[in-house]
């Protein structure tokens, strides 16, 4: 455990924030898809940690994380100014695979999934293509940085603001299509919907392995209060059991996801 | 440094403080963050004869000075437990005290876990006897809110095993040492108190509760106050050792429930927020006793001052 110093705390547009902090120790360690849980100071007689997916981090030990204002917890670290100190725990969790240097990464990703998955697209060997949804255009987040990575961003509203107007996964089989050939890697971080429907697609097999981004409300971050947990494959009678999420994931392989009746 | 050792009749400890069963894992979650030789005592997550997913989810809310948890014993039963690599085998090795919590559907399933368990005790100091989870259905907290099955629960458990006993009470009852009576009959060497207090939330814009379970265990410092009146409670009834805890942040904390009557603490929630709390709680215990000019922390055991 360690303190990270905020070094900047500015608003991106429409309630998404970007959070710097100086944590060298962790960002060293960081890999794409861990998190980091920050014990927001001030936050009173909320005694809890919250969990942040790590953006991005750099040599300069900055870790950046991109959140939104959904909550107390939120509200109060939107309001910390640079040189607040908090408490961090991290880097935590299993990280995403890299892509081996043959496979074409597909970063599927909803809302401020993006901001989950773009140290991936940064560290990543091969430049991929990212699929963003999102409900409406102001909630499209990041896809500068992406597109400045190297990634073919296409984008996908539900309002039809921006991109293709629908889902996300509709944007699937056309790219499916065109990159016919190519073995694919598939990334996915977003709603937990949208992450069944993906992990339902790859287990039907043909279009290469994939992993996906699981989460649940959080409270140790280490494995130890079984309150995260989601339904993963087991060999059992059931043929499922529960997950932590923080542990043994966020990160899961997408054909041990257990989609029957999800 | 003071001398912070504690004798609990059967148990006796290097210093007064544990972890609460279901804050720490099995240990091995926090074994990257400090010396588990460090704390009293280990307590671990409830064991069962059999794996069991657990309840739903949602299964945590925050609330103002706490919490709500309906985690409903998720676990790996006593075989896996008692062999897997991430359980006993690696607490033997560890050279902590473990203190293991065990918990059945029926009377006779807390009888075949003690037992289970007495079979392979080597490195276990004390079994807990969980009758006071109020998140499953069938088991826990039934057995702790009536007298009869508190009884019997214990006096079956202690034919099968000679290690020693803690029962762990429920909050959620109208007389609380009538229930540390009722245990201490039937055997128990010691009691612990307490656990969750039964409690709910609703998410008032989606109207639904905010925990699958409906109703969840309220822990943190907000039921503190609570839990100090029910130590004094049971340290007025009963001779038995007490083990207090529920909503302990630091020293200070801990030192008010050993002077209501607990011979030792255990520190549960305040572990969420940050992993260092049972070692910081220590160290807040022996800060208290040279300020105070206390020799031993067995001074200040039940050393609350009436007028």
């Amino acid at each position: 455990m360690t303190t990270g110093e905020i070094v900047s705390n500015t608003i991106l547009h429409d309630g998404y924030y970007k959070v710097e902090f100086f944590a060298p120790e962790i960002c060293a360690k960081t890999q794409p898809g861990q998190f980091v849980h920050v014990k927001i100071a001030n936050l009173r007689d909320r005694i809890l940690r919250r969990p942040f997916s790590i953006s991005d981090v750099n040599e300069n030990g900055i870790l950046t994380v991109i959140y939104k204002v959904v909550g107390e917890g939120t509200e109060v670290l939107a309001g910390l100014p640079a040189g607040t100190v908090c408490d961090l725990m991290g880097p935590l969790g299993k990280p995403f695979s890299l892509p081996g240097e043959n496979e074409l990464p597909v970063i599927v990703a909803g809302g401020y999934g993006s901001a989950a998955t773009y140290l991936l697209a940064k560290r990543s060997p091969v430049k991929g293509v990212l699929l963003l949804g999102a409900r409406s255009e102001a909630d499209l987040i990041l896809t500068d940085k992406f597109a400045a990575a190297g990634f073919d961003v296409r984008l996908a509203t539900q309002d039809g603001s921006q991109g293709h107007k629908g889902l996300v996964t509709e944007l699937i089989p056309p790219l499916l299509q065109e990159k016919s050939g190519q073995k694919i890697r598939f990334y996915g971080c977003g709603p937990m919907p949208m992450l069944i429907a993906l992990s339902k697609m790859l287990q039907k097999g043909g279009f290469g392995g994939g992993e996906v981004s699981l989460d649940h409300l959080m409270c140790c971050g280490v494995g130890a209060c079984f309150a995260c947990v989601v339904k993963i494959k087991a060999d059992n009678e059931d043929g499922w059991r529960y997950a932590r999420t923080c542990k043994e994931g966020p990160v899961f392989t997408a054909d041990d996801v257990y989609t029957d009746g999800e | 440094m003071a001398d912070l050792t504690v004798d609990l009749g059967k148990l006796k400890l290097k210093n007064p403080v544990m972890t609460a069963s279901g804050t720490f894992g099995y240990g091995f979650e926090y074994k990257d963050y400090f010396d588990l030789r460090s704390l009293g005592a280990v307590v671990v997550k409830g064991i069962a004869m059999k794996p069991s997913h657990g309840n739903s989810t949602p299964r945590v809310a925050e609330t103002h000075g706490g919490m709500l948890n309906a985690i409903g014993l998720q676990g790996p039963g006593v075989e896996k437990f008692l062999h897997g690599d991430e359980y006993m085998p690696f607490l033997r090795k560890s050279g902590a005290v473990v203190i293991v919590n065990i918990w059945g559907k029926s009377i006779e399933e807390y009888r075949d876990v003690a037992a289970r368990l007495d079979a392979e005790k080597d490195g276990i100091a004390a079994l807990e006897i969980n009758i006071s989870c109020p998140n499953i259905k069938e088991g826990g907290v039934a057995f702790g809110t009536d007298l009869n099955l508190a009884h019997q629960v214990v006096a079956k458990v202690r034919q099968a095993t000679s290690l020693p006993l803690i029962t762990k009470l429920s909050p959620n009852v109208t007389k609380i040492a009538d229930f540390a009576r009722a245990v201490t009959d039937a055997g128990t060497d010691m009691v612990s108190l307490i656990n969750t207090i039964t409690g709910m939330a609703i998410n008032i814009n989606t109207r639904r509760p905010k925990i699958a379970n409906l109703t969840g265990g309220l822990s943190g410092p907000a039921i503190k106050p609570i839990a100090i009146r029910m130590v004094y409670e049971v340290s007025k009834a009963v001779k038995t050792p007490i083990i207090g805890m529920g909503g302990i942040m630091d020293g200070d904390d801990a030192v008010e429930f050993m002077l209501a009557g607990a011979s030792a603490v255990a520190v549960g929630t305040a572990i969420f927020a940050d992993p260092y709390a049972p070692l910081k709680v220590i160290d807040g215990i022996n800060a208290y006793l040279e300020r105070q000019g206390c020799k031993s922390v067995k001074e200040i055991i039940g050393g609350m001052i009436l007028k």
